[in-house]
């Protein structure tokens, strides 16, 4: 059981790092795994359709990164996570704000990463 | 199934909508229950209480979307690639993204909402309901237009 001290590290150091990582790995199409709905195929990693199909052939196996990337967010958030509840309070004087901050701002760099679909 | 499933993800949207809609106006603007006015009444809830059903719903929702994500990816989007409706596959790309931020502030916001952590940052819990108030109306919104362009079973 954690100390509330802990806890609040914790839980703010996990929003944040939450936040950071999935820009990240959204700007940088990192995914821990790949879905391919229409045939029911896992596959570790990043997998583009049009890197083992021909490109026109493509919308035959959609691939789907955004679970791949939920995932690589929450396990490194988690780590991060545990990692700010061991360290002591003092090092962690603006969390009141990053809390809120970070993933403010990480929705507006989502949104810069969509723009590319306003521009066709 | 789809279908129903579909129907099953509005439900439990609407009622996310409701109590984060109640309790983010009762943090930025708490008012007196016995006020005149429907919107004082409507700000006057006990917003500590929506938390628990905040998160509760929120995965719940969370949860029913990425099912149904799946047939949206092979059935719904080369439809609206097809017509070109690029601007709603932008809003709907935003709200999963908004959706994914929102599951990582959910810890924090529990945290924030908690009766025996008071002292946790005022600030911070305004900020975080204001946030997730913000998702939950985006998402609503983007997936009601999506809903609206395809339609059921067309």
């Amino acid at each position: 059981m954690m100390s509330a001290p802990a806890l609040r590290r914790f839980t703010f150091a996990y929003a944040t790092a939450f936040a950071v990582i999935f820009v990240v790995v959204r700007a940088y199409g990192l995914a821990l795994f790949t879905v391919y709905p229409a045939q029911g195929v896992v596959l570790m990693g990043t997998h583009r359709s049009r890197d083992v199909v021909a490109p026109a052939m493509g919308f035959l196996a959609p691939e789907m990164f955004f679970y791949g990337w939920v995932a690589y967010a929450a396990i490194g958030a988690l780590v991060v996570a545990m990692v700010a509840a061991l360290l002591p309070d003092r090092w962690f004087p603006l969390w009141r704000w990053c809390v809120w901050a970070v993933p403010a701002t990480a929705m507006i760099a989502c949104v810069y990463l969509t723009l590319p679909w306003f521009r066709l | 199934m789809m279908t129903a499933l579909l129907i099953l993800h509005g439900f439990v949207a609407v009622a996310l909508m409701g109590a984060i809609t109640h309790q983010a106006l009762a943090v930025c603007a708490s008012s007196d229950a016995r006020a005149p006015s429907f919107f004082r009444r409507f700000r006057a809830v006990p917003a500590a209480a929506f938390a628990n059903a905040v998160i509760a719903l929120y995965l719940l929702s969370a949860l029913l979307g990425a099912i149904a994500y799946l047939s949206f990816k092979t059935d719904i989007q080369p439809f609206l690639e097809r017509n070109r409706h690029w601007h709603a596959l932008g809003f709907f790309d935003l709200k999963e993204d908004f959706i994914a931020i929102g599951l990582g502030i959910l810890p924090a916001y529990w945290l924030c909402w908690r009766q025996s952590l008071p002292d946790h940052g005022g600030q911070a819990r305004v900020a975080l309901t204001v946030i997730l108030a913000f998702i939950v109306w985006w998402s609503f919104l983007a997936g009601h237009v999506i809903n609206n362009i395809r339609g059921f079973e067309s």
